[in-house]
């Protein structure tokens, strides 16, 4: 103890210890405290899995929704793809007239192609698609306007109705089709189901908080002894939570990786029912799949809660936590 | 070395445990604190390991107020303390090695230099052949032994023991007396609070008297 310095002396200066040195031990007790509580896991290992499993199944259904969620805009992105407009011409419109309209709406700003229907076109197609051929065919005059097929190239809908607002204004054009209300709809549904998933991740994040915070609570009650006589002969609050946080990480780390199970064996279960669902749609949507990249978002993110909770149910703790 | 000025402690605002004591103990002085239980020799000792802070007065150790130490540096001001408890307070879930390793692992100590400065230690309370062994394998005397190994392993400048010899049996409390001493003749300031009378008349070191709450007596070693 020098008593000539204004502050007490660092415990370790006394010991010679340089920054480098100071690094080094904070390092050693870093791995020592990693290794100890895995070891402590291990010594119960009922309980942790069963803390673990409580993890996993409270990240399992946002996990779940979430890749709903992604695959669904997957196809919400397909479908955007394929809005279009259909632009019909005044009936009567003659071919060449037709073939100069459709130069003029392919020329607009906002067009990305254009594919022109003739008005026979147009009957072969109905005839077709409806198996009329006989009841149209006693038709004596075509019936059917010619029409113009365009692709924006903004499929929103508010850019979709402005198009077709100018479009209506060019000479020849009858009626401009658009059918933006599903679109529409499925947009709604999947903000709808972004902010059920949004809250049902945080509340269930909360979950994981809640279960790690408990678990640290009372294995923080069990080393009670320990954490007094140790804040006795001057540990800083640091190296008595340092523990504690490595075993909530454990939780997490275990937790996230049981979720992952979970999800993959789900996901497999689930798989071949919904692409055939899918197919007699005759659809082609199958279930999405953590990648690489999702799996490591979900371990990640449980680690961190686990951590998170950890640190929070020992900072609570340790202040109440007063040496006898 | 430690020094108290007109220093008083009240719980709850009602119970007075200290009430205006005054003295100083100088570096490397070994001093007895005396008194019936409940004469505040414990709230003493916890005043000077910061455990509690005064409501009146002022503490000074190795001349710094110790009431004026920021939270994040009272764990290493009580690095400079050793702390033999009258429970000497060891860890059941660790080796006797364990245990007295403790101050060093808080303190970042290099293993191998901790495992010197401990075997050195458990050595000089006599016990190195037990070093492997359970707190709950050894007797009460070899326990409190090794709480006296681990208050000391880091060479605090000063010692401090709560009832030290509180269960022990006569020869056993000498004996422990006599480690404290050795630590003393080293250089160390050791406080010693007990309320075995004969067997610090016998020791001839300055003894502090208590009485509810206030010092009476302040006698000098003969």
């Amino acid at each position: 103890m020098s008593p000539d310095s204004s502050r007490p002396s660092r415990g370790a200066r006394a010991h010679g210890a340089r920054p480098r040195s100071r690094l080094l031990s904070w390092v050693r007790h870093h791995r020592a405290m990693s290794l100890d509580s895995a070891r402590r896991l291990l010594r119960h290992p009922v309980a942790s899995l069963l803390t673990m499993l409580a993890i996993a199944i409270a990240l399992v259904l946002p996990a779940a929704l979430w890749l709903t969620l992604d695959g669904a805009r997957l196809l919400d992105a397909e479908l955007e793809e394929s809005a279009t407009l259909t632009v019909y011409l005044e009936n009567g419109t003659s071919e060449a007239e037709a073939g100069r309209i459709e130069e003029a709406l392919a020329a607009h700003d906002l067009v990305a192609q254009t594919r022109l229907i003739t008005a026979a076109e147009g009957m072969a197609e109905f005839q077709q698609a409806l198996g009329l051929s006989d009841a149209l065919g006693r038709l004596e005059d075509n019936p059917l306007p010619a029409s113009v097929v365009v692709k924006p190239k903004d499929p929103s809908p508010e850019v979709v109705r402005v198009l077709a607002g100018s479009l209506e204004a060019i000479a020849g054009v009858g009626e401009v089709r658009l059918d933006l209300a599903w679109i529409e709809r499925l947009r709604y549904l999947a903000e709808l189901g972004r902010r059920v998933t949004l809250a049902l991740v945080v509340l269930f994040g909360l979950g994981v908080l809640l279960v790690v915070g408990n678990t640290i609570r009372l294995s923080v009650e069990s080393r009670r002894q320990e954490i007094e006589v140790v804040t006795l002969i001057g540990a800083t609050h640091a190296f008595v939570r340092r523990p504690f946080l490595y075993s909530g990480a454990w939780y997490g780390l275990g937790g996230g990786l049981l979720a992952w199970g979970l999800l993959t064996l789900g996901s497999g279960w689930l798989s071949a029912p919904v692409s055939a669902l899918a197919a007699s749609y005759g659809a082609s949507f199958s279930l999405p799949r953590l990648g690489l990249h999702g799996s490591a978002i979900l371990v990640g993110c449980s680690t961190l809660l686990s951590w998170l909770g950890a640190w929070i149910a020992v900072t609570r703790h340790l202040a109440e936590i007063r040496p006898r | 070395m430690i020094a108290f000025e007109h220093v008083g402690k009240r719980y709850g605002g009602r119970f007075e445990a200290l009430a205006n004591i005054d003295f100083r103990v100088r570096r490397g002085e070994m001093v007895f604190l005396t008194g019936h239980s409940g004469a505040g020799k414990s709230s003493l000792l916890r005043l000077v390991m910061r455990l509690e802070r005064p409501s009146r007065g002022r503490i000074l150790v190795a001349g710094h107020d110790i009431d004026r130490l920021h939270v994040s540096q009272i764990p290493f001001y009580r690095r400079q303390i050793g702390v033999v408890f009258q429970d000497h307070q060891l860890l059941f879930d660790r080796s006797i090695f364990h245990n007295v390793a403790l101050p060093l692992e808080i303190q970042g100590v290099e293993p191998h230099e901790a495992a010197r400065r401990v075997r050195a230690a458990l050595d000089k309370v006599g016990l190195l052949h037990r070093e492997k062994a359970l707190p709950i394998e050894l007797s009460g005397g070899e326990q409190q032994r090794v709480g006296i190994a681990r208050a000391v392993v880091h060479k605090p400048s000063l010692l401090l023991a709560d009832e030290p010899t509180g269960n022990l049996d006569p020869q056993l409390s000498a004996d422990i007396m006599g480690l404290f001493e050795d630590f003393n003749r080293i250089g160390t300031t050791v406080m010693i609070a007990s309320h075995d009378l004969s067997l610090i008349a016998r020791l001839r070191h300055r003894v502090l008297g208590l009485r509810d709450g206030r010092l009476v007596s302040d006698e000098e070693a003969a």
